[in-house]
């Protein structure tokens, strides 16, 4: 390609920008809905992985540190979105798990889009990113027992039963 | 995963639509990232355009012409649609290559009983662009050889169609070393066949200061309201002068409901980041200017 001379870090995350264009797509689409806002949120997470390479102090992370910048992206536009409506952090944060309801495979998709973001965010990555525990706490900046427990919270509200939970 | 239920919403995940830009917006963000640091337009705005009653879509050309090397200018005959006046696409040039992109639209005016003025506005729309295509090709053939990204958008956006008033607004955004993003409004009194100027709104020139300050005033609320606002007012600028007041002809359009709207082309008040700027005047603040009420109220 045009863009790699040499093998700095640089060009590293610009191939990786290039190869994992989708899957960053995708999972900025998972959280805005729309075409040109997940477009933006891509866009913008490239120029910060690239503007803040010095923040990749070693390359054997650099996909869990992009994964966290279009996580970051999102959920910042996210933010600034919400600032004008009235649904705030306090509805979400009510979000409760208590009651669970009978979901027809229809209302899943909504039953997964109505999970909180630090929720869905989770089941994403673990099991549509095949990204490891581990690697989600990384990428979140939590650790991994609270993946985990998010992780089961969520596939209860879904009314998913893993027939051994050890798949997670 | 063994679970059904997870297959389905990882499936439904997987099959989310990719936009055919993604690929472009990637390699372009990335040779931008190392410079550009500020948070930048959206590179490729999407203008919805409906054309009220699609009877004429036979109308519609859209001529491609990646096949001939040349943009052919000469006026199609297009057939009688009736008195309804309506903007189509006369053509439409689209290229996409690995480096380049281009996708340029010419609106085309049809049905306004005063022919003079829709011809001389549709042959002003085939100059524009006519003028962009050549640019775009001259400045490709030295990126072939140089390396770089380019690209160019041109279209039209129907602003307001109401009985009386059609303004149409064409936009040109540019993707080179850095993007730029103008719009140019045309707006059109469709009974009397008039194409209507800024200053023929007003009774004096005074509407230049007035205006001026009006915009001033809203641009020191939106700063006041919002974080990250910023406008090239009451401060010292490193570059270029601050905004002081409009042109005697700024670009302009009015809504559907009678309201003047004063628009900015990116980096003309403001940071290249805040893109196009538009304000809506009051009538009130304009009202004992204006020559009468008939398109402003």
């Amino acid at each position: 390609m045009l863009l790699l001379k040499n093998n700095s870090l640089e060009d590293q995350i610009a191939e990786y920008a290039v190869k994992y264009k989708e899957n960053f797509y995708r999972l900025a689409y998972s959280y805005v809905k729309n075409t040109d806002d997940a477009l933006d949120i891509v866009q913008e997470s490239v120029y910060k992985a690239i503007s803040s390479t010095r923040t990749l102090k070693n390359p054997d992370y650099i996909k869990t540190w992009f994964y966290r910048i279009v996580v970051n992206t999102s959920l910042d536009f996210l933010r600034k979105q919400r600032k004008s409506v009235a649904v705030g952090d306090e509805v979400l944060a009510s979000f409760d798990f208590g009651a669970s309801d009978d979901y027809e495979d229809f209302d899943l998709q909504k039953a997964l889009d109505n999970l909180p973001d630090k929720y869905r965010t989770i089941v994403i990555l673990r099991y549509f990113e095949d990204l490891k525990i581990e690697e989600i706490a990384e990428i979140l900046n939590e650790n991994t027992n609270t993946v985990k427990t998010r992780l089961y919270k969520s596939l209860e509200k879904l009314r998913i039963k893993l027939s051994d939970y050890e798949e997670v | 995963m063994e679970d059904k239920k997870l297959q389905f919403l990882k499936n439904q995940y997987l099959n989310t639509p990719i936009p055919e830009e993604l690929d472009f917006i990637v390699k372009k963000s990335i040779e931008d990232g190392g410079t550009h640091k500020m948070k930048r337009n959206k590179l490729f705005k999407r203008v919805s355009v409906s054309i009220a009653s699609i009877a004429a879509a036979a109308a519609i050309l859209i001529v491609g012409i990646n096949t001939s090397p040349a943009f052919a200018s000469t006026l199609e005959k297009i057939p009688f649609v009736g008195s309804i006046v309506k903007v189509l696409t006369f053509r439409e040039y689209t290229l996409e290559e690995e480096r380049f992109k281009a996708d340029i639209k010419v609106p085309s005016i049809e049905g306004l009983e005063n022919k003079e003025l829709q011809n001389s506005l549709n042959e002003k729309y085939i100059a524009e662009n006519k003028k962009l295509y050549e640019e775009f090709m001259a400045d490709m053939e030295e990126a072939r050889e140089k390396g770089g990204y380019l690209g160019v958008d041109s279209g039209y956006e129907v602003k307001t169609d109401t009985d009386r008033i059609l303004s149409i607004g064409r936009y040109v955004l540019k993707i080179a070393g850095s993007s730029s993003t103008e719009i140019k409004y045309d707006t059109i009194d469709k009974k009397e066949g008039i194409l209507i100027t800024l200053p023929s709104l007003f009774k004096d020139d005074s509407y230049i200061e007035i205006i001026s300050e009006n915009i001033k005033d809203q641009m020191r609320e939106r700063m006041k309201k919002e974080e990250g606002v910023s406008y090239w007012i009451d401060q010292e600028l490193e570059y270029g002068e601050p905004f002081d007041k409009i042109s005697a002809n700024q670009n302009f359009y009015i809504t559907a409901e009678g309201k003047l709207v004063i628009s900015f082309d990116r980096a003309e008040v403001a940071p290249g980041y805040m893109g196009v700027q538009e304000f809506e005047i009051p009538t009130e603040v304009i009202n004992d200017i204006l020559v009468s009420n008939e398109y402003i109220k």
